[in-house]
């Protein structure tokens, strides 16, 4: 209980008409708004980037990536197509699994540095819930098989394809492929019940 | 479409939305995508749980040092880091001032060389000129006669103080790589090297003194080869003229 209290109060739902005069700022040149959305997101972007790479110097270092390409390609974000904070947790997503791959000299995202790739693998508008219920996923994750949240893991924070994860694991493809199916579903499931 | 047709595509969607979808199935999947409603209905639900994961991390604050770091790689840090050069007429009119006194003196100084090299010349060319002169004008100095093709010229020959000087005419000029080298003859045919020469440029006719370590009467003659430049142990090249004492 005690996580999810911590995770609530870092989770606090941002004031939109705010953030959005917030990165107007920012793709302007404004430095200081950029450290107010570095101060206001940089534990969100780091959890992340920590949990992919496990190492906290690589991870300050995917983190430090993110902020950097936030201020070169800020112009980017269209708040039109959604919320922010994914927008900037799907680059931080990116940056620490390029850098995964590169540390074990795997190759990179195909769409790594394409910014119109990164709209493509967030969720329309309209399906895109409010953090508020982006906060029970974490619970969500927690709360399936381990054999399922493994490969949620493997998929999501590690990069793996099918094929990779049924080599790590030494199961079958189609073992992968059905574990990976009843995961998400599950996870659609308790996404609904919201 | 029948459910048969359908299921492979459907199945497909989580992996796809996840991230997952081996390359080989993706186009096919995208491709079925375009003209199925309901699997990019499906898509959309299991995209939205896709980006759902993007916070489903427990948020870590990285250290201070991180944003201190941040902070300086901003183009205000970057121009406050960076030297400033700001220049008033005054400093530019002494920096360009500076800048034509390093030329001229450049300028002074190559002068000052080629001077210093023609010098060198004209000295050395009054010096076997003198030399010259003191051979011809000395009692058992011995002329002898060069002729080859179209070189001709003479050999001062003097034995009593060592000196052999030749001063010949129509020499052919020389690749760089190339030099004259004149060879004293032995009775035994054997050759010791008196020294190396080039035609100097402008001149219709070269000279070239010798002062030989061995002493002139232990030789019968003396030639002029070709040799690369700096010379050789022992004559190489072709032979320009030979002159017998």
């Amino acid at each position: 209980m005690r996580d999810q209290t911590k995770l609530i109060r870092y989770n606090e739902p941002v004031n939109d008409v705010d953030e959005s005069a917030l990165i107007a700022r920012v793709t302007q040149g404004d430095e200081r708004a950029f450290l107010m959305v570095y101060d206001r997101y940089a534990s969100r972007v780091h959890g992340l980037t920590l949990h992919i790479l496990g190492d906290p110097m690589l991870a300050e270092e995917a983190t430090q990536d993110t902020f950097l390409k936030l201020w070169s390609r800020a112009r980017q974000y269209l708040a039109e197509r959604g919320p922010f904070l994914p927008w900037l947790l799907t680059i931080a997503r990116h940056v620490a699994l390029d850098r995964l791959r590169l540390e074990a000299r795997r190759p990179a995202l195909s769409d790594s540095n394409d910014p119109e790739e990164v709209w493509q693998t967030l969720p329309d508008l309209e399906t895109v819930a409010e953090e508020s219920r982006w906060r029970s996923t974490y619970f969500a994750v927690q709360s399936l098989q381990p054999d399922l949240r493994q490969v949620i893991e493997l998929a999501y924070y590690q990069g793996l394809s099918q094929s990779e994860m049924a080599e790590v694991l030494g199961w079958p493809l189609g073992t992968v492929k059905t574990r990976l199916r009843a995961a998400m579903e599950k996870l659609r499931e308790l996404w609904n019940e919201k | 479409m029948t459910r048969n047709e359908h299921t492979p595509f459907s199945e497909n969607i989580p992996a796809y939305a996840i991230g997952a979808l081996d390359v080989d199935d993706i186009a096919a999947l995208e491709a079925h995508l375009k003209t199925c409603a309901a699997c990019r209905t499906e898509l959309a639900e299991y995209r939205a749980v896709s980006a759902a994961l993007l916070t489903a991390t427990p948020p870590k604050q990285p250290s201070a040092e991180l944003r201190k770091r941040l902070q300086s790689r901003l183009p205000s840090a970057q121009k406050s880091a960076r030297p400033r050069f700001s220049w008033s007429l005054g400093q530019l009119a002494v920096g360009m001032a500076l800048a034509l006194l390093l030329v001229l003196n450049t300028y002074s100084i190559l002068q000052m060389r080629s001077l210093q090299l023609a010098q060198t010349q004209l000295a050395r060319q009054y010096r076997t000129g003198q030399t010259l002169i003191s051979m011809l004008s000395y009692p058992t100095t011995e002329r002898l006669a060069i002729s080859a093709d179209d070189v001709v010229g003479s050999l001062l020959l003097d034995k009593d103080r060592n000196i052999v000087a030749l001063i010949v005419w129509n020499m052919p000029q020389l690749q760089e790589d190339m030099t004259y080298q004149v060879w004293l003859i032995d009775p035994q045919g054997d050759r010791v090297s008196a020294g190396i020469f080039r035609p100097e440029s402008g001149q219709a006719y070269t000279t070239q003194i010798s002062f030989p370590k061995q002493n002139l009467t232990n030789f019968v003659g003396i030639g002029v080869t070709v040799e690369p430049a700096g010379g050789s142990a022992a004559p190489t090249g072709e032979r320009v003229f030979k002159v017998d004492f």
